[in-house]
């Protein structure tokens, strides 16, 4: 029976479930949120009216700047850390140590994100917090602007190199042995052997695994909102955290969508680029 | 590979069209309408977040059992964290899901009523016998839309042991008294932070208490007057107590609160129910008994002391089961066996005269000294009457905390706050 | 190409003959992460531990001195917080499965046929990921209100199963790439359908991707806090807004409650995985590497 149908219908055949739902749930109230940064909307009032791109307007002239530069300097931070971390964790790893270990590491990725935000700001906590009880001090972690971004950054990056981890131990075990070897007879140190074989190999693993970090980290909210609120003095404040507080606070939800249009703008031009570079 | 080819950016640009256009004429969730369902129906809805409190879900659960049995309806309960039920009740009201009665904070009632579902309780608040101050926290634009559930303040404690150690002789009463006595607090040091005043973000609306000290209006008609010189005055003065390290930063109301049961603050900020939670979190176990409300401290002597005006109120969705909901919402608020047995397992206190009179009440001296010195000034935060109130309060707290941090002065840092609330009074 | 799928899958048990310099500093390595790993979880678990009026000293001990089980025993006689673990285990379970089947077949389309708007499709895929979720929360709640699936387990099924797509499509697609096409071949010669094909052939040998994406899918729906909250009813609601429900309320915040609860709901999933994580591994490997 399904000869009948030819290769091209059979593969959309396959797709109708994921589509479905990426339509349902994903597509219409995508599109619906981008309608609604042309108007001017209230969440808790009735009705609406067409303002153009009045709302975009209002947010190129305000807060934009210093929350994307936040937006940037978290999402970078809390990419790259975890990556490093998650490499030489995997790296480690691989030379031959016990499976265990690797369940070990996997603790902090299944402990509730919540929960993880309220374990590391009772941790960072200036007055009672055990890490100024540990280092013998009186900082106070989340409420200075400089540190308050560190303290998001080590957090995120706690949560999230385990899975780095994972990502990248998988692509070093299919890296055929016998490369290094046969490096290592030609007489390549460690470090070259990293350099020349390893690293070559886990383009394509690591190019997909900090993309993927990369986007959630943009999104990402709880970390930033329980820790600090986007505080202090919005040294924290990333495009999360500002959509929520526009939407949810102010009830505004024609710029919260503006700003939600401008930021998928953003991370379109990213990923254009990074598929181009790709395929190239 | 395949690049995207004509037809199939012609057949993706169409799906786009299709769903903007679909998405543009779905009805709009928020639009209103006639109420849904029977009035008269004997079952109705009570959401509420004390309902799963620890500390307050058997009270309430009992209030919602006893008048279900004496009124022969079915309650159906529900509730979501304090923290995002705002958010939950939004949604639901918007979205027809809501109904029955609705506890609220009472700084969250202009979001509720801008949708205009809410029904007017004016009947049952005339029989409730209600003190003034009470019924004034449920009113909007002049509707009774909310019957008040507990009326209290947010004000000052301090902990007399510490003061009296410090050698702080009686309460201060004006700002300066108040900076002398945080600064021989600080001499004992310890590590006693003076005054656990917020700091954080979220929490460091309670400086608008003290610029209204300081004699600022906050807002007067529909102009805000943060960034006039009394309120600049008053950060000045927030800033120099940071600096003095006279209050501590990274406070917000539980850091306050754990700092002030470890014996680790003079003074703090709080609501009156808070007695039972630093009770429970100290060491100390004679605590309550060294701690002491006081009436804000004024800038000169015989100015009327600042309070923040805090309570619950439930209010009723029109519609379905909305007849018999409100008059749950008025047994719960004014029977006064109910909020007399009420009080006396949570300590919230009470909003009918009758109910402040009963014994349980007036007995508890804690309360009615609180009552007296702090909720008798009480008045509320202006801004309560715009629905994104929340969101003028951050903008304050975040110029607020610029300050503090040393990245701005007090003067452009409250004109600015002044410009980014502007667009959000509404 | 059958080489690459099968080195994909055992483990690093790897009795590879090292040199002690290079196994000492990967010792070294793990010991250093591992503290700043590992050091957060005995924090949670020594707080889980400390009597109430202890939490807020300062400095605290960093070896308790003073031990109470009132937390695990109240957490015991917690009723709601079990009904908590069971809605999680559930949405979790069955989103995985979920989440596995229909994303097995997408990437099996995207990988073993070529069609109009495949790229373009894929590309879709990924970039549906790059809104801001907690807007698609307004319309979605509409959208599930109009479906009456609103308040049940099928509305948190659904959402989580489609934000795991992306992820769960672009890794077996890899994966799916590294099956030989001249295996399918051979079973279309013996006559068999392409469904027999795929489910017979093409999803056993992708076993271990399939594991890899159901974990993936499983802790997404795990750690979910605010569609959580928000689509479902309060009797369905799963372990993240339980846990802050219970714990977090308008007056207090009880830390060590709340850390003796995440610990404890937490040591199940950790079982299972410790138990799993040698498909994770496998299966990944077989996935990205192509990505």
């Amino acid at each position: 029976m399904n000869r009948r149908l030819t290769d091209g219908q059979f593969a959309w055949l396959l797709m109708v479930p994921g589509l479905a739902l990426f339509l349902a749930i994903i597509a219409y109230p995508l599109v619906s949120a981008l309608v609604t940064g042309f108007f001017e909307q209230s969440l808790v009032r009735p009705g609406r009216a067409f303002v153009g791109l009045a709302n975009y307007a209002d947010l190129l002239g305000g807060d934009f700047w210093p929350v994307l530069r936040n937006t940037l300097v978290f999402t970078l931070g809390a990419t790259i850390a975890p990556f490093v971390i998650g490499y030489a964790l995997a790296l480690a790893l691989n030379a031959g140590l016990p499976g265990w270990l690797r369940g070990v590491f996997l603790f902090p990725w299944v402990i509730p994100g919540v929960v993880v935000s309220f374990l590391w700001l009772w941790i960072f906590n200036a007055n009672y917090g055990v890490l100024n009880g540990l280092l013998g001090t009186h900082v106070s972690w989340l409420g200075d602007p400089t540190t308050a971004m560190i303290a998001v950054i080590v957090t995120k990056t706690w949560a999230s190199f385990p899975w780095m981890m994972v990502m990248l131990l998988a692509g070093l075990q299919t890296m055929p042995k016998e490369l290094h070897e046969a490096a290592s007879v030609d007489g390549a140190g460690a470090i070259r052997r990293f350099r020349s074989v390893t690293v070559p190999h886990m383009r394509a693993i690591a190019g997909i695994a900090f993309l993927l970090e990369f986007i959630w980290n943009f999104q990402h909210f709880d970390t930033i909102y329980v820790l600090t609120g986007g505080g202090p003095a919005g040294a924290t404040k990333t495009f999360a955290v500002a959509v929520y507080d526009t939407a949810f606070k102010g009830f505004d939800l024609g710029h919260a969508t503006a700003l939600g249009g401008l930021w998928m703008l953003l991370l379109l031009v990213l990923m254009a680029f990074y598929l181009r570079k790709e395929n190239a | 590979m395949e690049t995207l080819n004509r037809r199939a950016a012609f057949r993706l640009a169409g799906l786009s069209a299709l769903g903007a256009a679909l998405a543009a004429c779905a009805p709009d969730a928020a639009g209103g309408g006639a109420p849904k369902g029977d009035a008269a129906a004997r079952t109705f809805g009570f959401t509420s977040w004390s309902l799963n409190e620890e500390a307050q879900k058997a009270a309430v659960q009992a209030i919602v059992d006893a008048y279900a049995a004496k009124g022969g309806v079915k309650i159906d309960t529900a509730s979501f964290p304090y923290n995002e039920y705002l958010n939950q009740v939004t949604l639901k009201l918007r979205g027809g899901q809501l109904s029955g009665a609705v506890q609220l904070d009472i700084s969250w009632l202009a979001a509720l009523a801008a949708m205009g579902r809410l029904k007017d309780l004016g009947a049952q608040a005339a029989k409730g016998g209600y003190t003034d101050v009470a019924l004034s926290s449920g009113r909007f634009q002049g509707r009774q839309l909310g019957l008040p559930w507990t009326t209290g303040s947010i004000g000052l404690v301090a902990n007399t042991e510490i003061l009296k150690k410090a050698g702080v002789e009686g309460m201060p009463a004006t700002v300066e008294e108040f900076e002398d006595a945080l600064r021989k607090v600080a001499k004992l040091g310890g590590g006693i932070t003076p005054y656990a005043a917020a700091t954080k973000a979220a929490q460091l609306k309670d400086i608008l208490p003290w610029m209204r000290t300081f004699g600022s209006p906050l807002l007067e008609g529909d102009t805000i007057t943060v960034g006039d010189d009394a309120s600049v005055a008053a950060v000045e003065w927030y800033k120099k107590l940071y600096d003095a390290k006279l209050i501590a930063p990274d406070v917000d109301r539980f850091d306050a609160r754990a700092l002030f049961a470890q014996g680790k603050a003079a003074f703090y900020d709080d609501a009156i129910i808070t007695r039972g939670v630093v009770a429970a979190q100290s060491p100390d176990k004679s605590l309550t008994g060294k701690m002491a409300p006081l009436a804000r401290p004024v800038l000169k002597a015989g100015d009327t002391p600042q309070a923040l005006l805090w309570g619950h109120v439930i209010v009723v969705v029109e519609g379905e089961g909305s007849d018999a909901a409100a008059d749950f919402a008025s047994y719960a608020t004014s029977d006064t066996a109910t909020v007399a047995a009420f009080f006396e397992k949570v300590k919230l206190p009470p909003t009918t005269t009758a109910g402040l009179a009963d014994p349980k009440v007036a007995g508890d001296t804690f309360t009615t000294e609180w009552t007296e010195k702090i909720t008798k000034t009480a008045t509320p935060n202006p801004f309560w009457r715009y629905a994104g109130y929340a969101q003028i309060e951050t903008a304050i707290a975040e110029q607020v905390q610029a300050v503090l941090v040393g990245q701005s002065s007090a003067k452009d840092a409250l004109a600015k706050a002044a410009e980014t609330a502007k667009p959000l009074q509404k | 190409m059958t080489a690459t799928l099968s080195r994909s899958v055992p483990i690093a048990r790897a009795p590879r003959r090292r040199r002690p310099r290079s196994r000492a500093a990967a010792w070294a390595a793990v010991a250093v992460i591992g503290f700043f790993g590992l050091a957060p979880i005995y924090w949670l678990v020594v707080t889980a531990f400390t009597p109430d009026e202890r939490a807020f000293t300062f400095p605290p001990s960093l070896v308790p001195t003073e031990i109470t089980f009132d937390h695990f025993a109240r957490l015991a006689q917690n009723e709601q917080l079990f009904g908590y673990l069971v809605n999680s285990v559930v949405v979790s379970v069955v989103t995985a499965f979920l989440s596995v089947l229909v994303s097995a077949y997408m990437a099996y389309a995207f990988s073993k046929f070529r069609y109009r708007g495949r790229k373009s499709l894929m590309h879709l895929v990924l970039a549906s990921q790059l809104f801001p979720q907690a807007l698609l929360l307004v319309t979605l709640y509409a959208v599930f209100s109009a479906s009456g699936l609103l308040g049940s387990y099928g509305a948190l099924i659904l959402s989580f199963t489609t934000f795991t797509l992306p992820l769960c499509v672009w890794m077996l697609k890899g994966i799916f790439d590294t099956v030989p096409s001249t295996l399918m071949e051979a079973a279309a010669i013996d006559g068999a359908s392409r469904w027999r094909t795929l489910h017979q052939i093409a999803l056993p040998l992708a076993a271990p991707g399939l594991v890899a994406a159901g974990l993936f899918a499983f802790v997404r729906a795990w750690n979910d806090f605010i569609f959580a909250l928000t689509l479902t009813d309060p009797d369905r609601q799963t372990l993240p807004p339980g846990l802050v429900h219970t714990y977090l309320g308008e007056f207090q915040t009880a830390w060590p409650d709340l850390m003796a609860a995440s610990f404890v709901v937490s040591l199940p999933v950790i079982a299972a995985f410790m138990f799993l994580q040698r498909y994770l591994v496998g299966g990944l490997t077989a996935g990205a590497v192509k990505g």
